[in-house]
């Protein structure tokens, strides 16, 4: 079997490509993977921590990092090259250079209570009868996994999320939800989800977290980012109250 | 300065310059769909770029100001009209208390701004005053403005647009005889909208390309502040990928399973899992703002450093108005 290729092993020259005026992507490898993830998510965390005149912003994603800056400024900066593109290229790569030498930040973990079933969670038979399981087992076996959150993206505070066990994959609802409720925790195919907004959904639901997925007036407004780990933790209708009373 | 809606018309939001520091919680961007009309409709009461402004689309609206109002508007989609005559575009106007002022159909395009002397004044969300419908953040209450909305602009006027106010007040005048010209920011031909070609465009088959530069595309009835459906000769992948969610941007051109173009706007999703065949050029961008259902584009390509070169001139241009125009006000 064919190895997958890695480009993040020999990161320097960075395969950096242009988005737009104001923004770069860095590619570092190809698949989804969880030390690839890592590596982005310490590259992102240096970058932040030892930025260029200019730097907006980055966005996460599975295998990249998208930098966003205001041309106008790199233009200004003395950062080596003629165009933005190699300015700003030129800077990633000197971060490229630092990381090595550094040792990988420890990732965030977050517990996220859910109360499953009943009103909340209406579709649990549905997925524990495609699973042939009871649906004590489906909140077993979601509470005992580990996920990963990959990127943001899609909905404000919507997390891209890996590590379902597969005995509780389930199809999405053949007609969607015109409404499902926000922090309803969900299960499309082989992923797992939560809803961070009230919006129209496919998924089906199993249950759902009191806690505020996303916040605009947070000063994180997205509960979750690229690179944090989590994992559930079943609570009762008194609980869910009790939190839903602190928050 | 106040004014209340009268009729509020299909889709009116306040819009600045868009959030982009939230862009990895997939806030997306929004703001205004034509960045340089809502910027010169700043300029042109002596505002800060970064200031709020009323996105109408279409006309179909009317205000009346509840006080005396400096304001300007810029951009195609309607015209401004007072007691029956036409207001010029891209030059303050003063209007006294009662005033009522209609928007009327500007067949050109689809978007006009509203600026106010100070700003629309809504709460900052997220560093932001933009409203982004689908989540129902910013602006006004997350919504589009509705019938009776009462709007105030920010109290701390700059010193540029206290001398335009006293100046028409000492002169009894409407407006002055300056404005800026709009039109030598554009581009002559608006239907040619220049591309960079993106990061997937060897995924295409070369006779995609092609007809992706040579042939017309028309704006579908699926078009919104989230992007256009661009109606034309589908594109075909030369190779099985697929791609997985990567930061898209507005401007971002996508081709979707079946190979129709997706052109992101202003409220696009932050991510996107579809390959990328070019992105607007940020000068053109604003042309593309202007496009309704059925207009006919073409694309045609430069290079990423042309982009750039013009994306700079632009900036150097409008901080040239923006010198000039204070340099008419205030003596240094």
């Amino acid at each position: 079997m064919i190895k997958e290729e890695r480009y993040f092993r020999t990161n320097i020259p960075l395969r950096i490509y242009g988005l737009s005026e104001k923004s770069v992507t860095i590619t570092f490898g190809t698949e989804i993977d969880n030390d690839l993830l890592d590596h982005i998510t310490d590259f992102n965390h240096l970058l932040l921590e030892n930025s260029f005149s200019g730097l907006i912003t980055t966005v996460p994603a599975y295998t990249n990092l998208t930098v966003f800056y205001d041309p106008l400024i790199v233009m200004l900066s003395d950062l080596p090259g003629e165009v933005c593109f190699e300015k700003v290229s030129a800077h990633l790569n000197k971060i490229a250079a630092i990381e090595k030498e550094k040792s990988r930040l420890t990732a965030n973990h977050l517990v996220i209570p859910v109360c499953y079933g009943g009103d909340f969670g209406h579709d649990l038979l549905t997925v524990a009868r495609h699973n042939n399981l009871l649906e004590t087992d489906v909140i077993d076996i979601h509470t005992a996994g580990y996920y990963t959150v990959f990127m943001i993206g899609f909905v404000p505070g919507f997390a891209y999320m890996g590590g379902m066990d597969n005995k509780l994959a389930t199809p999405r609802k053949e007609v969607p939800a015109a409404k499902i409720h926000a922090g309803s925790v969900g299960i499309a195919g082989n992923q797992t989800g939560i809803y961070p907004l009230e919006t129209p959904g496919g998924w089906q639901i199993i249950g759902r977290t009191p806690l505020k997925m996303f916040d605009a007036n947070r000063s994180q407004p997205s509960l979750l980012k690229g690179g944090d780990r989590i994992t559930f933790k079943a609570i009762d209708q008194a609980e869910f109250n009790a939190y839903e009373m602190e928050i | 300065m106040k004014i209340s809606i009268i009729k509020p018309g299909l889709l009116s939001t306040i819009q600045d310059m868009g959030r982009y520091k939230f862009l990895s919680q997939a806030v997306p961007v929004s703001g205004a769909m034509d960045e340089l009309a809502h910027r010169l409709a700043n300029k042109a009461v002596g505002n800060d770029d970064h200031f709020a402004t009323i996105e109408f689309s279409y006309a179909d609206a009317s205000f009346k100001a509840e006080t005396p109002i400096l304001i300007s508007y810029s951009g195609d989609g309607a015209f401004l009209v007072y007691n029956n005559e036409l207001m010029p575009a891209e030059k303050p106007l003063f209007f006294s208390a009662g005033s009522v002022i209609r928007l009327i159909n500007n067949a050109m395009g689809m978007r006009t701004y509203l600026a106010v002397a100070g700003g629309w004044d809504v709460p900052d969300l997220m560093e932001s005053k933009s409203t982004y419908l689908t989540a129902g953040l910013g602006g006004v209450n997350g919504r589009k403005l509705e019938k009776a909305d009462v709007l105030i602009s920010g109290t701390i006027l700059n010193e540029v647009s206290i001398k335009i106010l006293n100046r028409l007040i000492e002169r009894s005048l409407t407006y002055p005889n300056w404005r800026i010209s709009r039109e030598s920011l554009l581009p002559e031909k608006r239907q040619k909208i220049r591309v960079v070609l993106a990061n997937e465009i060897c995924w295409f088959d070369a006779t995609s390309i092609l007809s992706f530069l040579t042939s017309n595309y028309t704006i579908d009835l699926r078009s919104n502040r989230m992007g256009y459906h661009l109606a034309g000769k589908p594109l075909v992948k030369k190779v099985q990928k697929e791609l997985l969610s990567t930061a898209v941007t507005p401007g971002t051109i996508q081709v979707t399973g079946s190979g129709d173009l997706v052109m992101l706007m202003a409220d696009c999703q932050t991510t996107g899992g579809y390959p990328r065949i070019a992105h607007v050029a940020a000068v053109d961008l604003p042309l593309c703002a202007q496009l309704k259902p059925g207009d006919s584009i073409q694309f045609s390509e430069i290079s990423r450093d042309e982009a750039e070169e013009l994306y700079l001139e632009r900036e150097r241009d409008l901080s040239l108005i923006t010198m000039a125009i204070s340099l008419k006000y205030i003596k240094t």
